[in-house]
């Protein structure tokens, strides 16, 4: 890859699929099915998380609290690669007959050598990184998603979330978490989101201090952080220009401590998004990282409570997602990174 | 103990443990709180009709088959301790109390209220 290209990154496609852990197609399990397929194409990158808790359309509450209702736990399966082998690979994922929501979002995929990256228009402000690591291994010493965490809070970026995946693919090879084994090449990302301008002056330094660096940058609304509203997500009409229907994305980043009147968060936000008759809504534990001033953390052996970090997603129409803000911002009056994103494409279940 | 008893205790462990699964998965997706209703249900009921055979003087081979066999694994101890630890990693201390000391509470007056029955039918 010449180094012109990679100074700005390359243009490429995430396909992201939200469904439960136990949905089944003919051949098997769905996200055995998905992983299989990302294998078979040989994806750059895709990674298999699995939910803490959530719903989705048909309204059926999911949490790991219960051991019962943790057996069918929400999962996220994210595709990362350029736009024409996505839209290969997006051919197969549509022939399964399957449950779920399958979305489409652009991004810039920046991998390799990272020299000095000038930013586009829309990426200025703020952005959403995602860097692909494994979930093992050791980079100065420690895991590298703890590394990354470490230099995005010591550059000063808004937040940052550690996620481990349970199977995925990693340059082209399918890799897949064991019992009893170390894990290591199994992919994990961190998702941070910050300004613009500081997380592109930080690639280079993220490029030097990963083996095989592989991010992606995204466009990004910032609007509440710590309990102070930024902006309102954008007003967007039903359809794009060409009549199809758009959806948003709103992302809720908090603390698996942070608490509304007595209880977590994150529990609150999923139970009253599928109150209201939200189409969805997927908790997701990380393992690290921060947000605001306090330094990176995870949980502590002999510490009860947990510390670490939580991603809750909610994709809608933007008339719903107009109405779940509402709910999120009267919940998060103290803590909580609240971003929102447009989905160009949204396919529901087949 | 003769080998029909083996399968008794192996078929009926199945039925009790598939009791279990399908009473918690309604109550629990019924219930909104954050209350672990369905384990208590189950532990609570399990307790009452055990209370119940001992009440009714159950012995030998029944006994093993509808005491030891089918409530033993329909109720579930380690389900209780799981989820009040869980609600312990979220903060609720106050609930994960409540879980060990309502349970516990319910559970003897379950098996004591069912001793009672049983011993007077």
């Amino acid at each position: 890859m010449s180094a012109e290209r990679q100074s700005c990154g390359e243009d490429c496609l995430k396909l992201t699929t939200y469904f439960g852990e136990r949905d089944r197609t003919p051949n098997g399990l769905l996200a055995d099915e998905l992983a299989d397929i990302y294998g078979a194409h040989e994806l750059q990158t895709s990674v298999l998380l699995r939910g803490a808790e959530g719903f989705g359309r048909k309204q059926h509450a999911r949490t790991d609290r219960l051991l019962t209702l943790s057996e069918d736990l929400p999962v996220v399966s994210v595709a990362v690669d350029g736009r024409e082998r996505i839209e290969s690979v997006l051919q197969s994922v549509r022939e399964i007959k399957r449950g779920g929501l399958i979305t489409l979002e652009r991004a810039r995929l920046l991998s390799g050598e990272i020299g000095e990256v000038t930013l586009p228009q829309e990426l200025t402000e703020s952005a959403k990184l995602t860097v692909y690591v494994g979930r093992g291994g050791r980079t100065q010493g420690t895991p590298p998603f703890v590394a990354v965490c470490d230099l995005l809070h010591r550059r000063g970026i808004a937040g940052a979330t550690a996620l481990l995946g349970v199977d995925g693919t990693r340059s082209g090879r399918r890799v897949r978490a064991r019992f009893f084994a170390g894990n290591g090449q199994v992919p994990a990302v961190v998702v941070a989101v910050g300004s613009g301008e500081r997380i592109a002056r930080v690639l280079p330094e993220l490029g030097e201090l990963l083996s095989e660096p592989l991010l992606t940058l995204e466009r990004v609304q910032l609007c509440k952080r710590d309990g102070e509203l930024l902006a309102s997500p954008h007003e967007l009409p039903g359809t794009d220009e060409h009549g199809m229907p758009l959806w948003q994305k709103l992302t809720v980043y908090t603390s698996h401590a942070a608490t509304h009147e007595g209880r977590p968060l994150h529990m609150e936000l999923v139970r009253r998004l599928r109150a209201s008759g939200a189409a969805g809504a997927t908790a997701l534990r990380g393992v690290w990282g921060f947000h605001g001033e306090h330094a990176p953390h995870g949980d502590r052996l002999l510490q009860v409570r947990r510390h670490v970090p939580v991603v809750t997603v909610a994709i809608d129409t933007p008339e719903r997602t107009a109405r779940s803000f509402q709910i999120i911002d009267e919940l998060t009056c103290e803590h909580g990174l609240i971003t929102s994103e447009i989905i160009p494409v949204a396919v529901g279940a087949a | 103990m003769s080998w029909w008893v083996w399968v008794g205790v192996a078929v009926l462990g199945g039925v009790g443990a598939c009791g279990r699964f399908l009473l918690d998965s309604v109550l629990a997706a019924r219930a909104a709180g954050d209350f672990p209703v369905g384990t208590l249900t189950v532990n609570a009921s399990g307790a009452l009709l055990l209370g119940l055979l001992t009440g009714l003087a159950v012995q030998g081979n029944l006994l093993v088959l509808t005491g030891t066999a089918t409530l033993g694994s329909y109720t579930t101890f380690s389900t209780w301790m799981l989820e009040t630890h869980r609600l312990a990693e979220d903060g609720e201390s106050r609930m994960a109390i409540a879980n060990i000391v309502v349970s516990l509470a319910v559970g003897i007056g379950a098996a004591a209220l069912g001793r009672l029955i049983g011993a007077h039918v």
